[in-house]
């Protein structure tokens, strides 16, 4: 048998490039994403490295795109649970978690939010937000349609009688007796796109982060710079007086640790800097790396530039950094370049911190019979030639699923697994 | 001939029917009837984009005979597609058709009703007068062809012909030296651990000699390639003989011309070419790969070694990418042959992407390979002594001697890619490696449709990052170019009026696609449709007026202003 229909898993910038490029061909293609809305990570990002080009702007037209073509079947709070057979014909099995709101009436008026009685942490929001139990993560979301979480709606975890959302909505679009499913799909090849997590900074007490209520991660500060975040932009502190005066970045946070360099974080720390610059001109902002990982023709310019705005740049190994303080103010004690210890005070200070496997990898990998290497990445098949192939015939590997890398490689490896499949069923 | 303009109110549930006077909305409109000549139908409906509102619309088209169709509703972002699928459905021209947003620019944003009917009303009107004046445009189809010329054997262009040739799509391999395969054949072994010869490379450059859908070009150049994408006209000439022609077709190129490495004899400081024992990586992987020896000049192996890493780095303004790995595999080479080698690695940053990079240099500094940041440095000599001096990174200086010095030079944009870019009409960057078509979404594109860039003609790559560029451009190919299949080019596209254009050509300076030529018969510039995408340049720019941009003509655009400021 040679089913030519397609599951891509995640409907991040990578699985989204590599279901347009195969549905617009005419082939079935089925994308199943864990979230409730697509994107992936690119759209927590106000701006990208290094042209600074507006996130949304850039990603959305392929959001509009993805759901409105017709030969993408998307499958959003889907896992994928089974997958059996080879090349040419798989059976996989999908769970697909109750929305309890229909993506075909729900026209994202946002009228069913206020009436919910309930609020929880945002995670979206890196938690620096509240939601409600029925949510769209942030503003902009897509598809524009809100979930209901069936752990916190009080109808549902079976708390108290609510029907507030139901009511308030004009079209009938709410079903609170939604129920999960579980389907079936037939499918030829599978690209596997499922994306990255952040280690966990409360993994490197040295630096303060959960104790220090002032210390951020970068994704933190990503939001709240947001337009669309929990702030609407404004850089504001955890504790204490408003805006901070004084910032300290500390690159590489974690890559001793995990083994490897997660390659984007430089680019990501100086366009921070650059963020933080823009909306507090008057900010000071220190930058403690080590060897900075700025390749290509694009990155080095862009650290340049950053330079020249003011930011001071400190090479300081990371693992001799300390972050000690109160919520009035932090200090940071370092060595400089010359091995000499030496302290700065500062009011917010924001961790880098390394890029590793997402976290359903390890349950994929089972699923999927395909191997983990030794860092929790999938493996791919050829180190020296570069590959999207993994172990199993039929099953390829795209963006940071395989290893960090910023989102021009990622959709390059998208691109490369779609000439791969094509080449197959051709 | 009477124009029949059917004008439908959405109420979008409450999201428009409470925040303007749909009722209002309908009167005002209705009464801008002009009959014979303009008749306009309005209704309203609960939700337009839904099944039962589809369906309602198609109705509505065929029943009254419809000319012309104004939706007022939200945002095209959402709905445009749905409703011109409506049109489509129903016979009626989609370019007859228009949708104003009265929910996002209105009703969601103008908290007092009456303004915000008011407002409403203005852009109906506005949108119902700009749809007379549309025309209606129908989509074209295109034969295409699926082969592929791809420039340049290097291990990227290699691969592009592999991930291409197929029994259905011819690839033509063009190489301008006289064998194929590029630097990497150069090397002894590629990266990363341990080192892995080259039988990998050798198999591939099998694999494409011995494919009868490749066909290889050696010592060949590209002497005009024009068309555009599913149809370009190709011609080949022997750099020997110019009188030797080949003459193709192909539906998309591919640019695979790789780089060139800086001349380190810009730098006088490195004292390579004037001081002995002074190389490039490049001389010693061929040594080492010839002879399988690295030898001084005196033919002694050398007891020290200093490799300098960011050769040029400065002077180009970019970091080449690949430097650091090859230069530890170096030291393994060096390591290998002579273990009680004394080797001093000199490096501004350490550049280790990839996932598995970090783990091959601490491999190479366990072979007790030193590894010293340095700010300046310079190779000195002193009778046959030859020494490195430089600044640490704390201010310190320093110097230790060094019988074998092996230089890193930076990656640079290949020789002749100024003449590529200009044959093809694509543009390089600052740095003179070409340009893709966005950094971010379509790296292995470029400006023009079906002409693609792929390895270290982009930016400097290493051999995994080349290849993974080789099979994006297979599945970019794959997926727009197949066998039988017609291309439609894009229907809103500009056109430049034969009796207007006064053959100035200002149109041809501004144009980034390439789509507009100069026929030296007519003394006119004429625009070609399978590549214009219709974004207006020529139109804004044209002093004459001759050209314009379908679907967005001045007088569409006059008139719907007109009602807009009434």
């Amino acid at each position: 048998m040679n089913n030519s229909d397609i599951l891509v898993i995640g409907a991040g910038v990578a699985g989204m490039e590599a279901s347009l490029l195969l549905a617009n061909t005419g082939k079935k293609v089925y994308l199943v994403e864990k979230e409730s809305l697509i994107g992936g990570n690119i759209i927590k990002y106000e701006d990208v490295f290094p042209n600074m080009e507006c996130s949304t702007c850039m990603i959305a037209p392929k959001q509009q795109e993805v759901l409105q073509n017709e030969n993408i079947e998307l499958l959003m709070l889907s896992t994928v649970e089974k997958v059996q057979g080879e090349i040419g014909d798989f059976t996989v099995t999908v769970k697909k978690k109750a929305r309890y709101v229909s993506l075909v009436d729900c026209i994202g008026c946002g009228m069913c939010y206020e009436p919910c009685p309930v609020s929880l942490k945002n995670e979206f929001e890196q938690n620096l937000s509240e939601k409600k139990a029925i949510y769209v993560p942030c503003p902009g979301s897509l598809p524009n349609v809100p979930a209901i979480d069936p752990e916190y709606c009080l109808q549902l975890n079976g708390k108290k009688t609510c029907n507030a959302c139901v009511e308030a909505c004009a079209f009938g679009a709410i079903n609170l007796s939604d129920k999960d499913e579980k389907i079936e799909l037939k499918v030829g090849a599978i690209i596997v796109a499922s994306g990255f997590d952040i280690v966990d900074p409360i993994g490197f007490p040295q630096y303060g982060y959960g104790k220090h209520p002032n210390v951020y991660t970068a994704m933190e500060v990503e939001r709240l710079y947001a337009s669309n975040g929990p702030t609407e932009g404004k850089i504001t502190l955890r504790k204490g007086d408003g805006t901070p005066n004084s910032i300290a970045i500390i690159q590489c946070v974690g890559r001793e640790q995990q083994g490897y360099c997660s390659s984007v974080c430089c680019m990501y720390s100086f366009k921070l800097a650059h963020y933080l610059k823009d909306k507090l001109p008057n900010v000071k902002i220190y930058d403690f790396h080590s060897d900075l990982c700025i390749p290509g023709k694009y990155y080095q310019k862009f650290f340049q530039d950053i330079k020249d705005e003011g930011i001071n740049f400190i090479y300081s190994p990371v693992d001799k950094i300390k972050v000690e303080g109160n919520e009035k103010s932090l200090s940071i004690e370092y060595y400089n370049g010359k091995d000499e210890k030496e302290k700065l005070s500062t009011d917010m200070v924001i961790l880098s911190l390394a890029m590793i496997q997402g976290k359903d990898t390890a349950s994929l990998s089972k699923f999927l019979g395909i191997e983990q290497d030794k860092r929790g990445f999938f493996m791919n098949q050829s180190i020296q030639l570069g590959s999207v192939d993994t172990s199993k015939p039929g099953i390829f590997l795209t963006g940071c699923a395989e290893g960090p890398k910023d989102i021009q490689s990622s959709i390059t490896q998208a691109e490369a697994a779609v000439g791969k499949v094509m080449s197959y069923f051709q | 001939m009477s124009k029949k303009i059917g004008v439908y109110v959405c109420e979008c549930g409450p999201n428009i029917a409470d925040k303007v006077d749909i009722k209002k909305i309908l009167a005002e409109i209705s009464s801008l009837s002009e009959p014979p000549e303009r008749i306009i139908i309005t209704k309203k409906h609960k939700l337009l984009c839904s099944n039962e509102g589809q369906d309602f619309l198609a109705d509505e088209i065929k029943k009254n005979e419809l000319t012309h169709l104004v939706i007022a509703a939200c945002s095209p972002r959402d709905h445009d597609i749905t409703f011109m699928n409506v049109c489509k459905r129903t016979n009626l021209n989609p370019y007859l058709y228009k949708l104003i947003n009265i929910r996002e620019h209105c009703a969601w944003i103008i908290p007092d009703k009456e303004e915000a009917t008011e407002k409403a009303i203005q852009y109906i009107r506005a949108g119902i007068n700009r749809v007379a004046y549309q025309a209606p445009l129908t989509e074209k189809e295109l034969d295409s062809i699926p082969d592929v010329l791809v420039i340049g054997a290097g291990i990227a262009g290699i691969e592009s012909s592999l991930s291409l040739a197929s029994e259905k799509r011819k690839v033509y391999l063009l190489e301008r030296t006289s064998s194929i395969g590029g630097k990497v054949t150069k090397f002894e072994k590629i990266l990363p651990h341990q080192g892995t010869n080259l039988d990998i490379i050798r198999e591939k450059i099998q694999a494409v000699q011995e494919n009868e859908n490749i066909k290889i070009f050696t010592e060949t150049e590209v002497d005009k390639a024009v068309g555009f994408l599913g149809n370009f006209e190709i011609t080949l000439k022997n750099i020997h003989n110019d009188d030797q022609k080949n003459e193709f077709k192909v539906g998309a190129i591919v640019v695979a011309t790789g780089y060139n490495l800086f001349n380190p004899e810009k730098i006088p400081r490195y004292g390579y070419g004037k001081i002995e024992d002074v190389y490039t990586s490049m001389e010693i992987e061929e040594s080492n790969s010839k002879t399988g020896k690295i030898l001084l000049k005196s033919g002694k192996p050398p007891r020290t070694a200093a490799l300098i890493h960011c050769v040029g780095r400065e002077e180009k303004g970019y970091c080449s990418r690949v430097c650091c790995n090859y230069m530890f595999k170096i030291a393994q080479y060096l390591k290998e042959k002579r273990p009680d080698i004394k080797i001093t690695e000199f490096y501004q940053d350490l550049c280790l992407p990839n996932k598995a990079d970090q783990e091959f240099f601490v491999d190479t500094k366990n072979k007790e390979v030193d590894f010293i940041r340095f700010k300046d440095i310079s190779i000195k000599q002193k009778d046959k002594e030859k020494f490195i001096e430089y600044t640490k990174t704390d201010g310190k200086k320093e110097k230790i001697p060094a019988e074998m010095i092996i230089l890193a030079p930076a990656i640079e944009p290949a020789a002749g890619s100024e003449d590529i870019a200009e044959l093809l009409n694509i543009s390089l960057d600052e740095m003179g490696f070409f340009q893709e078509a966005h950094q971010k979404l379509n790296p292995v594109a470029t400006s023009i449709d079906g002409v693609f860039i792929v390895g270290s003609a982009q930016n400097p790559k290493n051999i995994p990052d080349s290849i993974m560029d080789a099979q994006a451009v297979g599945g970019k190919i794959l997926t727009q170019l197949i066998p039988g299949v017609k291309l439609v080019p894009e229907v809103t596209i500009s056109e430049i009026s034969d009796a207007f254009c006064t053959g100035c050509q200002t149109c041809l300076s501004v144009c980034s696609y390439g789509a507009i030529y100069f026929d030296e018969d007519r003394n006119i510039s004429v625009v070609n449709e399978a590549i214009c995408r219709g974004c207006g340049n020529c139109v804004a720019s044209c002093p004459s007026g001759a050209a314009h941009a379908k679907h967005f003509t001045s007088p569409q655009i006059y008139q719907e202003v007109l009602e807009a400021i009434r």
